[in-house]
């Protein structure tokens, strides 16, 4: 009886809690993927960019169209090709009170390369810097090694810690663990640290000292929530306000429901189908002794067979736009000639298979990876199934992503499905990983999986690198972009659209890179 | 039977498969769920030529045929999509009719790979006692000790998707079963008079084990199969839900199943629904024929 008293009372308690609306003032937010790390220096990954976006800034920040706009530094000027000064702002002091200076900036860019065991660098963002220095207190010199275009670019990635609260006995001053552990995790940013359990919620609350427009919200969660049906289940249920990522399949209903507002974000992270074309029997085709992909008339008829509007409308439910370039049309060095998607052509598929040699096709194993982008394997089978139609047979292999990208890197596809984001607002950077020819010291052509090479492209590419002036650059960009799309070496599919569904009339700025920030969520009033 | 006693004498008396049939007739649920599992197994076999649609055609497929209602009309290949069309396009009633052949052909050739696995293990070990049979049944042990769907799980990552694979990972987590429930019977047996006459005879001990212990062992072990069958077709469902079963483009119940998931929320509810009643009422039917079976073939139950 005791027992059942207790239980009784236990649900009753339960159920006024459920009843009682959320603060006002607390935000909850499902995220689809946690952060490995709260060091904002150990892992390059957008969980992790995100969450140190909450507490820290960098000096110069991308807005949501990526370009690079003026955050902790108020100006900075290209005073010689190698040389960037930085103006900092004179108003800003951190979270624990301390003012904000140039030995805040020092010791960050110092810290990168030090911190250990890294699985991806933020070295990536700092390797072109060859030194850094203050002028004086506020004003901060970078030189790099040769002319590089895309430093504003690149330093968005790189957060100021503060110089005294970071510092340790470890060479990085605060480790990696005490981070985690929330010791030393003193920013800027519009939001302090309150608690972080590996696999369960990060909690911030507002930073009183900000020294930009404060944050609506006195208390941030950002609970992880893998599955998106789940997701979706909670937004509905009204657990969490905020959610990335809604199930495409969903989507039509979440617009037409009262309750809930759709964010978009302007399209970014390409979804191409990469071929392999070494010289070799290549591992998943048959039917044919030779690589078949070798030829850029069949690459083209793989090209022309894939219907993007379809693939777009049905299977990505509109969250994409049909893509012909590798960048949208918005950015710098895209291809003028590509800017709209080519619509299907199943006979001319057909007439240039035969006119290759292969009248009646050939097979091909289309690897994909299970969960990583929006609707992967879902694509994956519906391009299969495209090309099938015009006579190359093809399987689908799915695998998780570890396994995925592991026989990506040991070239185990003769095709597969790939994604790329691009964070800096140009081809380059995206051209530079996918189509330069591989190089792994210079660290050239790292996602090129097909292994396409063309010295010509290379060389633009290389030429790009070093030309200051973005119309110039731009122009040879484009340039390089479409050789590589006139000679079909990457079949590009759609952009994906980032969207977010959000509660009880909130509203917020979709961003490209996908980062969820709550300060920049608001209510609609 | 008739092959491996060409000179037994015809007797008047019913045979034993002709008192199993009129015994298990008596029971009207599991005529039932014979008539059932009749009418699930014929058409999947059959699935070829009855079914509107070959769902594993992919370039058939039209992406622009997706979702659609159970009753709509295809406008390229003007069939009725009696059960609607799945995210990719395929027809629903055709993809079940193919996934139940699949599900049904890892269910028997799993089944059969572990019983005969299994009876010899089991048989081997009773017959011959002592340290074999402690060693034998202590792997047995072992096996069982490991839950099934982690085991089946582990041993795909390793060996990768495929039909023939999943057929393997289940031979491995069912054949225990069989080799404990053989080790059982042949146990009794052993001692019987029959058992030591061949031993007098001086018959080689495979020659005793399969040829003379083996027929008086069968009854428990089709009743364990016939059980283990709807459990095979459950562990392959399960596995393909979790992704790492049949190929993407081979679906079988289970991945229709998944498949359909993504697309409840929207009210799409028929490509999970369909897959997932087929699923239910294959399982339910082999359930009510096994039933009664071992109902029959245990002498202690016997009226």
């Amino acid at each position: 009886m005791r027992l059942f008293t207790g239980t009784l009372a236990t649900s009753v308690a339960a159920l006024m809690l459920g009843a009682m609306p959320l603060h006002a003032a607390d935000l909850m937010i499902g995220i689809k993927s946690e952060p490995s790390s709260l060091d904002p220096q150990f892992h390059v990954l957008a969980t992790n960019m995100q969450v140190a976006f909450t507490m820290f800034e960098p000096l110069v920040m991308m807005d949501a169209f990526a370009v690079p706009q003026p955050a902790l530094a108020e100006s900075w000027e290209n005073v010689t090709p190698t040389e960037w000064v930085f103006n900092l702002r004179k108003d800003v002091t951190f979270s624990d009170g301390s003012p904000f200076t140039a030995e805040d900036v020092l010791f960050s860019f110092d810290r990168v390369a030090k911190v250990p065991n890294s699985p991806s660098a933020y070295t990536l963002f700092t390797r072109q810097i060859e030194s850094v220095e203050a002028i004086d207190d506020y004003t901060v010199k970078m030189t790099t090694f040769k002319p590089y275009p895309l430093l504003a670019a690149d330093i968005t990635s790189v957060v100021i810690m503060s110089h005294l609260a970071a510092a340790g006995d470890a060479p990085e001053g605060k480790t990696t663990t005490e981070l985690n552990r929330g010791d030393g995790l003193i920013g800027t940013g519009p939001f302090t640290f309150v608690s972080w359990q590996k696999g369960a919620d990060f909690v911030v609350e507002r930073n009183p000292n900000y020294w930009g427009d404060a944050p609506e919200w006195d208390t941030v969660t950002m609970r992880p929530m893998t599955n998106a049906a789940a997701r979706a289940a909670a937004l509905l249920a009204g657990d969490i306000a905020v959610m990335e990522d809604p199930p495409t399949a969903n989507l039509s209903d979440f617009e037409n429901n009262p309750d809930l507002t759709i964010a978009k974000a302007p399209a970014g992270r390409v979804v191409y189908i990469a071929l392999d074309q070494q010289d070799r029997e290549s591992p998943g085709i048959s039917g044919t002794d030779t690589n078949p992909l070798m030829d850029a008339r069949v690459r083209e008829a793989l090209f022309i067979s894939i219907d993007r509007y379809g693939i777009v409308d049905r299977v990505m439910g509109g969250l994409a736009e049909p893509a012909g370039d590798l960048v949208p049309a918005h950015f710098l060095g895209s291809s003028p000639d590509h800017a709209t998607a080519p619509t299907v052509d199943v006979e001319r598929a057909k007439a240039l298979l035969t006119e290759a040699g292969y009248p009646d096709g050939f097979s091909i194993v289309l690897g994909s990876p299970n969960g990583r982008y929006v609707n992967d394997v879902r694509i994956a089978q519906t391009i299969a199934s495209m090309w099938s139609r015009v006579g190359v047979t093809t399987e689908v292999e799915a695998s998780a992503p570890p396994v995925f990208f592991q026989n990506r890197d040991e070239m185990k596809y003769s095709a597969y499905l790939g994604a790329w984001g691009n964070g800096s607002g140009e081809n380059l950077t995206t051209l530079n990983a996918l189509i330069n020819t591989y190089d792994r010291e210079q660290g050239k052509g790292t996602a090129n999986g097909g292994r396409y090479s063309n010295p010509e492209v290379d060389a633009l590419l290389a030429e790009a690198a070093s030309t200051m002036d973005d119309a110039a650059r731009g122009a040879i960009l484009s340039q390089a972009d479409s050789m590589v799309l006139n000679d079909f070496g990457i079949i590009p599919v759609h952009y994906e659209v980032p969207v977010w569904a959000l509660r009880n009339g909130l509203t917020m700025e979709g961003r490209a890179d996908q980062y969820t920030l709550p300060q920049y969520i608001v209510s609609a009033e | 039977m008739s092959t491996a006693s060409p000179q037994a004498p015809t007797v008047a008396v019913e045979t034993p498969f002709q008192r199993l049939r009129s015994q298990f007739l008596e029971n009207r649920l599991a005529t039932f769920g014979l008539i059932l599992l009749a009418l699930i197994i014929v058409p999947s076999v059959l699935a070829p030529w009855v079914a509107p649609q070959n769902p594993f055609d992919i370039g058939k497929l039209d992406i622009f045929e997706s979702q659609l209602p159970p009753g709509s009309v295809s406008e390229s290949l003007g069939i009725t999509y009696w059960l609607g069309t799945d995210g990719q396009g395929r027809d629903v009633l055709s993809a079940i009719l193919y996934g139940m052949r699949t599900s049904l052909i890892v269910a028997f050739v799993s089944v059969t790979g572990s019983l005969l696995i299994g009876a010899t293990i089991g048989l081997t070990a009773a017959y011959f006692g002592g340290k074999v049979d402690a060693l034998l049944m202590r792997i047995v042990d072992l096996q069982l000790s490991f839950p099934a769907i982690l085991l089946a799980l582990i041993l795909l990552s390793v060996l990768g998707q495929g039909i023939d694979k999943v057929i393997i990972a289940l031979i491995v987590v069912q054949w225990a079963y069989f080799a404990r429930t053989a080790r059982g019977t042949a146990l009794v047996e052993r001692n019987r008079e029959y058992v030591q006459a061949a031993r007098c005879l001086a018959l080689s001990p495979q020659r005793i084990i399969f040829r003379h212990m083996l027929p008086n062992c069968m009854p428990p072990l089709i009743v364990i199969a016939t059980i283990d069958l709807a459990h095979a077709i459950a562990a392959e469902a399960t596995l393909s839900y979790l992704g790492i079963g049949v190929p993407v483009t081979q679906p079988s119940l289970g991945m229709l199943i998944a498949n359909g998931f993504e697309f409840m929320l929207s009210g799409q509810y028929w490509i999970s629904f369909f897959p997932g009643i087929a699923l239910a009422l294959i399982i339910v039917a082999i359930n009510l024929v096994g039933d009664h079976l071992r109902d029959i073939l245990n002498p202690r139950s016997a009226q």
